[in-house]
């Protein structure tokens, strides 16, 4: 049996993780393959075997560089290894416009997609998340613990396992920087206080090897020692031990099946050529809108509006009361290290969760220009050393969301131009469900030693949180080309699989990646169960 | 039902009124009861009883041949919020995950009608955060309503010494989902006995609720005439609790409490569950007919 996997990202990893374990079956993986810069790569690799007191300086600054401010979006986009390369159009960003102000780097043509680039939060969905979804959490749970088990874990049991189970062994986190510890602390003394309010916290739960840390500080322009998890990671095992045919540098065109047989029509970036490929079966994992464009493209879905729900995003930012002793990122891991959960019904489906940040450098440019005057720049430093960036998401149910249309391509050899533009209505309930969250968080906020700096606190623009999907989503009774079947598969597809977050049914404000990969995993090791018989 | 014999049934806070009520209950049923005490008792007892202590580290083996757990436990002596979250939250959690590991099938935690989405209580908090780790968990919550009877015990007996007042204090708009011990017992039975029981809250209360000053003029006695009661804005009497608490006042009602007398839960959880389980739940009569 031959299995063809599209894309190299983490619902990638996933179906190859779960197809891998089939011994007799074929894996090809076909992807785009946008890779670090040779020079970049070869600085990141000459700093992952020495320690950081031996670094070359030349090789920090390279991969060291930090966020690059964005147009229209308040938070910038980041850098890795200093590269651009997981949002650099290496062709899959062909056709794509937007309007609005939205992000156009929506499709990662990057080995390992957008995990090179990701916070690394790692927490499965709460159980009641799936209250609209055609499964529950508990059939999803051997697929979460085999993607814990596979991936590099840190978390720690606190209150967020109320709604969030551990779900596997995981390291201890690194010791935390000092404003977020301090926060931590407070919310243990002041628990009850802050839980009457409604808000809840615990240590991040994150997709890294906290135990090898070595507290370097340069986790948000990519870990020198690869202890942070990218999908990339997945690959490079599979194709190291020779589970994984993997095929880069080519962009899928169009899906479908031929005489019962799937297959995938592919353009290659070195000879501009399109060639098919053919298997037993086929899962699309280009991430949400690579493949939702996909689908429409094969599908001939021209003109129609096609809405993604997504969780939309926010920007908090909380000042502490005392400040760190010394304004710098090293001597401390930089990624997200609390999280803040606000409960809005009993059960924990209408959750809000916001990612606490400490200082790193790419903070400095966040200050507003009055500060970066050199006269003023005492008051900039006394700021960022109080500073911790409250980084939020809201339901997809209570956000905006978007469009996205696609045209016929000029050439059978392109791919179909995608227009993404705002939704039309649900912004106004975003900022009602946001003002709830800043009056909930100013009353527990004294008794956690800080305060939230309201007037810097924003929505992000539709697409900027990159965690969208529901344009195919799963349901018992899929209706004709607007919904998939539990297994990813829409009319009238029989052995094409979608599974990314294209099928989630809904986008849930708490981490996503992770329920991404338990998903791939799901539809995988079902399908192969099946096959089996 | 199906499940009465072959099985050992722990108690925890047998101490307690319900507890204890509890205890008695089952063994009626012809039930092996064991109980759990914070001390050891002496040799006699102690086939029956087994020692542990919210506050220590939890031996999974103190729940050998275990097949349900009723988790009824709660240290009400400690009143800093954070060493009573210590104890009673982080405690009852251990507990938890320790019965699990010991392989009992069941825990059924008594939690309490304080414990709904949004309560202000401290004791509702705590106990709410125990719901979710044993809703996690897969496992079973029960909410007892105000519970009286006979021999009443808890709240509904700290009621009625209130209601032996000569004018009975009571707060304008204040209710309570009220459940008579019997039918506490007999739900309390069918939830450890039978086979299917699904993992939820399941309120065990009458519904609709009684208005507060009915409860406090039927526990008032009888050869007084007719009661007398005054309506007291409940804010400035909270105020003064909570300042005679930190004073270390001794005080018959806390502050606490009163605050869950006043901003009672909403409704009733799981009257689906209920239902299904033939669970069913009389008036509110001191009488209890």
């Amino acid at each position: 049996m031959r299995v063809l996997i599209i894309g190299a990202g983490p619902a990638a990893a996933a179906v190859a993780l779960a197809v891998s374990k089939s011994p007799d079956v074929e894996i090809q993986v076909l992807d785009v393959g946008g890779r670090l810069e040779d020079e970049n790569d070869a600085a990141r690799l000459r700093m992952s075997k020495s320690e950081p007191s031996r670094w070359a300086t030349r090789d920090e600054q390279i991969i060291s560089q930090t966020a690059v401010a964005s147009e229209h979006h308040r938070l910038p986009e980041k850098r890795i290894f200093g590269s651009d390369f997981p949002f650099r159009d290496f062709g899959q960003l062909d056709g794509v416009r937007v309007d609005g102000g939205l992000n156009s780097h929506v499709v990662s043509g990057a080995y390992g997609g957008f995990s090179n680039t990701w916070g690394a939060q790692t927490m499965v969905f709460s159980d009641a998340t799936f209250n609209d979804w055609p499964f529950t959490r508990s059939e999803l749970e051997e697929d979460y613990r085999a993607i814990l088990n596979a991936i590099p874990y840190s978390a720690e049991e606190d209150d967020l396992a109320e709604y969030f189970p551990l779900w596997g062994p995981a390291d201890a986190l690194p010791p935390l920087s000092e404003n977020p510890e301090r926060i931590l602390t407070s919310y243990d003394r002041n628990r009850v206080k802050v839980r009457r309010q409604g808000v809840l916290m615990g240590k991040a739960r994150l997709a890294m090897r906290g135990a090898k840390c070595v507290s370097c500080g340069l986790c948000m322009t990519g870990c020198p020692y690869s202890l942070v998890y990218s999908a990339s990671q997945t690959f490079d095992d599979l194709v190291r031990s020779g589970r994984v045919d993997y095929v880069g540098g080519h962009l899928a065109l169009s899906v479908g099946e031929e005489d019962g047989r799937p297959f995938v029509s592919a353009r290659s970036q070195s000879t501009s050529r399109v060639e098919t490929f053919h298997a037993d079966k086929v899962f699309v994992a280009c991430g949400a809108l690579g493949t939702t464009r996909l689908v429409a493209q094969s599908l001939g879905m021209w003109s129609r509006r096609i809405h993604m729900s997504e969780s939309a995003q926010f920007l908090m930012p909380f000042l502490s009361l005392r400040g760190m002793r010394k304004l710098t990122q090293d001597g401390s891991f930089t990624l997200n290290q609390f999280n803040i959960v606000l409960p809005f019904d009993e059960a924990g489906h209408d959750l809000v969760q916001i990612h606490g940040y400490p200082y790193n450098e790419a903070m400095d440019d966040a200050l507003p220009t009055l500060l970066k005057n050199p006269a003023l720049k005492a008051v900039g430093v006394a700021l960022l050393k109080r500073l911790t960036v409250g980084l939020g998401y809201l339901p997809s149910w209570w956000s905006p969301g978007f469009d996205v249309t696609f045209e016929r391509p000029a050439s059978e050899g392109e791919l179909a131009p995608m227009t993404l533009t705002p939704s039309a209505t649900g912004e106004a309930e975003s900022r009602r469900r946001l003002r709830a969250v800043v009056r909930r968080l100013v009353k527990a906020a004294p008794y956690l030693g800080v305060m939230p700096v309201l007037p810097q606190v924003a929505l992000s623009a539709p697409t900027k949180s990159y965690h969208f999907g529901a344009s195919f989503p799963h349901s018992r009774t899929p209706k004709e080309g607007l919904e998939s079947d539990v297994l990813g598969r829409v009319h009238p597809w029989r052995d094409v699989h979608l599974v990314d977050a294209s099928v989630f049914p809904s986008v849930p404000a708490t981490t996503f990646t992770l329920s991404i990969m338990a998903n791939a995993h799901r539809i995988a090791r079902t399908v192969m169960e099946e096959t089996r018989g | 039902m199906a499940k009465a014999h072959g099985q050992l049934i722990g108690v925890t806070g047998s101490n307690g009124y319900l507890g204890r009520s509890l205890v008695a209950a089952l063994r009626k049923e012809n039930l092996d009861v064991v109980e759990y005490r914070r001390v050891a008792l002496d040799a006699d007892a102690s086939e029956k009883t087994r020692v542990l202590d919210l506050g220590a580290p939890m031996d999974p083996s103190v729940f050998e041949g275990v097949t349900c757990l009723v988790h009824g436990a709660w240290d009400l002596r400690e009143t800093d919020p954070r060493r009573a979250w210590e104890r009673n939250v982080e405690g009852s959690k251990r507990l938890l995950d320790a019965a699990l590991d010991a392989g009992v099938q069941r825990v059924i935690f008594l939690s309490s009608m304080s414990a709904y989405f949004g309560t202000k209580q401290d004791y509702g908090l705590m106990k709410l955060a125990v719901e979710r780790a044993v809703l996690e968990a897969n496992q079973v919550v029960v909410r007892p309503g105000l519970v009286y009877g006979a021999e009443s015990g808890g709240m509904a007996a700290t009621l009625s010494k209130l209601a032996r007042l000569p004018v009975i204090p009571v707060f304008r708009g204040a209710h309570q989902f009220t459940l008579h011990v019997d039918d506490f017992l007999g739900a309390m039975v069918t939830l450890i006995v039978s086979d299917d029981v699904p993992s939820a809250v399941v309120g065990l209360a009458h519904e609709p609720p009684t208005p507060f000053n009915e409860i406090m003029v039927a526990l008032a006695p009888n050869e007084r005439g007719p009661a007398k009661t005054v309506s007291i804005p409940w804010h400035p009497l909270l105020t003064t609790l909570r300042v005679a608490e930190r004073l270390n006042v001794p005080l018959p009602v806390r502050s606490d409490s009163l605050l869950g007398l006043v901003r009672p839960a909403p409704n009733v959880p799981g009257r689906d569950v209920a239902s299904e389980l033939g669970l069913s739940f009389r008036p509110f009569s001191v009488t209890g007919e």
